[in-house]
């Protein structure tokens, strides 16, 4: 069944970081920089600790915007700026907005922020294709 | 020490990756949020996709095959990127690297067996706020020489 979509349409996902997601991200995606898998290097990195992989977090505002429009084959592009560390335990909401209906192109424009409500992206953008 | 701006344009790759069906599973099981044990990527969480990881709901579906998770691509796609920064002629402190920013383009799915060749380009070094910036450009094609993944990477060196 076709589903509608229109401009104003909004949409949130929560993702909580638990205490070994960086682990197991580094496991399946093979990014294992020490400062998302040993505390003491994050420690002598100035991080206070591990911190999450950005392009996990980033996974999750494609995975917001997957399960608003039903289907993650139809994720087109996303970009976004990584301006807060995310670290375990730290529960991430992204709320997303369609800013554009163009074609066969679906425009959303999403927000993330932990828990104390500072955002951890900026700027994120992602398209789908609703065609 | 600042970057040497003559490493704009410098090439990477190219590097090949053959997607498999398991990684594509650990990857969105990884991402999607369950907890992997010895043996199992762990139970899918509900929002997941089956598409993503149920080789039987996946082959009836749309795609006809289990597809990756879009973001799985940086998996393969991050390759050039990574050997930039560690480029020893570049020096770049990978302690003090973050991930800046990043733009991904997906212009068709990627299923188990696509064989994907990356190749990559560093498109600019620059300095702002005291901060060092590094971006490379990636491009991603699979078997058929088709283009599926673009990407714009930016290392940040930390003062």
């Amino acid at each position: 069944m076709a589903r509608t979509f229109q401009v104003g349409d909004t949409f949130t996902h929560v993702r909580e970081c638990d205490l070994y997601r960086p682990i197991y991200y580094a496991g399946a995606s093979g990014d294992f920089n020490p400062i998302h898998i040993d505390p003491e290097v994050g420690k002598v990195a100035g991080l206070d600790g591990v911190i999450l992989q950005g392009l996990c977090t980033l996974g999750w505002a494609v995975e917001a915007v997957a399960v608003f429009v039903g289907d993650p084959g139809r994720i087109r592009k996303v970009k976004a700026r990584f301006s807060r560390p995310v670290r375990p335990e730290d529960v991430v909401t992204f709320e997303g907005k369609v800013t554009a209906i163009e074609a066969d192109r679906l425009t959303t424009e999403v927000t993330a922020t932990n828990q104390r409500g500072e955002a951890v992206l900026k700027g994120a953008v992602v398209e789908a294709s609703i065609g | 020490m600042a970057i040497d701006k003559r490493f704009i344009g410098r090439e990477y790759g190219p590097y090949t990756y053959t997607i498999g069906a398991e990684k594509l599973r650990e990857f969105t099981l990884a991402v999607g949020g369950a907890h992997p044990a010895a043996g199992t990527p762990g139970e899918p969480p509900e929002h997941v996709s089956p598409l993503l990881y149920d080789d039987t709901a996946a082959k009836q579906g749309p795609y006809g095959d289990l597809i990756a998770f879009p973001s799985f691509a940086v998996v393969f796609a991050i390759r050039p990127f990574g050997a930039a920064v560690a480029d020893p002629e570049l020096g770049v402190n990978l302690l003090m690297l973050v991930h800046g920013e990043q733009e991904l383009e997906f212009l068709d799915v990627m299923r188990p067996g696509d064989v994907m060749t990356t190749t990559g380009r560093i498109e600019n070094i620059y300095v702002k706020a005291g901060k060092e910036f590094v971006v490379v450009n990636t491009e991603s094609r699979n078997q058929r020489g088709d283009v599926v993944v673009k990407g714009v990477w930016t290392g940040v060196v930390r003062a």
